[in-house]
């Protein structure tokens, strides 16, 4: 008897499930299920607090919404712009200082974003990103 | 031409089974760029990476061996479909996206240049499909 073509998709739609949940059982570990930032990549409001003047902030999100309101002494660092503020923002990092990054919300990505530029471009350690955002940091401050 | 489709057939196989396999080799890149598309959480792109490129190499090695040939062919018609659709609207949204589908090969491919692609590709596959269907209604008729 000859299979439908419908049969024979969902046939191949279970078949290719096999090798996938085994990748990803090997993969458990390495990869960040939630979000797209490993968890060692991120921090809290609490946590990023807590390191007082230990922590630069670093605003990725457009110079629109950063002149609106932002994290009291953070600096715009955001891809439009990222040539001319990059040079203003580099002398006011130092090694001994973790650099934490934030965009909009947990959902944006801009954060992340800047965040890789900054180790890759800018070779710099210890950046972080704000876990939930400016949303979270309002909630927690306002 | 019975010959011309079959070489189609692997032709077309072989680039899927190709993709999958730089994807396989490097799932939380793929699911990264998924991710950029900006169409779907997290936690269904990631998923998603780890479970597209099995089902575009198993997809591939059943156009390449003629096995469960027609369920094949319509999910990678559909895949094709929905990817061309994604990017589309990616575009229209002003996404920077990196498709990914072939490794690094494709990162710096451009625009006009991936649609090219697709487009071939499903065109292939709508030809390879609407083939299978006129010989299965021949071949019905007959008995």
């Amino acid at each position: 008897m000859k299979l439908g073509a419908v049969r024979e998709a969902l046939i191949l739609i279970a078949l290719a499930c096999l090798p996938a949940i085994g990748q990803g059982f090997y993969f458990r570990d390495k990869v960040s299920w939630e979000s797209p930032i490993p968890a060692s990549e991120l921090v809290t409001v609490d946590q990023a607090k807590a390191w007082g003047d230990g922590a630069v902030w670093v605003d990725a999100r457009p110079d629109d919404d950063f002149s609106k309101d932002h994290v009291p002494g953070a600096f715009s660092l955001n891809e439009d712009r990222w040539n001319e503020l990059l040079q203003q923002f580099l002398p006011k990092w130092s090694p001994d200082k973790k650099v934490v990054v934030y965009c909009s919300a947990q959902s944006c990505n801009t954060a992340r974003e800047v965040a890789k530029r900054l180790r890759d471009e800018a070779q710099l350690k210890d950046v972080f990103v704000l876990k939930g955002g400016w949303e979270e940091w309002l909630k927690k401050n306002r | 031409m019975k010959f011309a489709w079959r070489i189609l057939d692997l032709i077309v196989g072989g680039v899927f089974v190709y993709a999958g396999v730089l994807k396989v080799l490097d799932p939380v890149q793929f699911g990264i760029d998924i991710d950029n598309y900006k169409a779907l959480p997290w936690f269904i792109s990631v998923r998603l990476a780890f479970y597209l490129p099995w089902l575009e190499i198993l997809c591939g090695l059943v156009l390449i061996f003629r096995f469960l040939y027609r369920g094949g062919l319509s999910i990678l018609s559909a895949l094709t479909l929905i990817f061309i659709c994604a990017t589309i609207a990616a575009k229209a949204r002003g996404l920077d996206i990196t498709c990914g589908c072939f490794g690094h090969a494709s990162q710096h491919w451009s625009f006009p240049q991936h649609m090219a692609i697709d487009l071939a590709i499903f065109f292939a596959l709508a030809a390879l499909l609407c083939t299978e269907l006129i010989r299965g209604a021949r071949y019905d008729q007959k008995s």
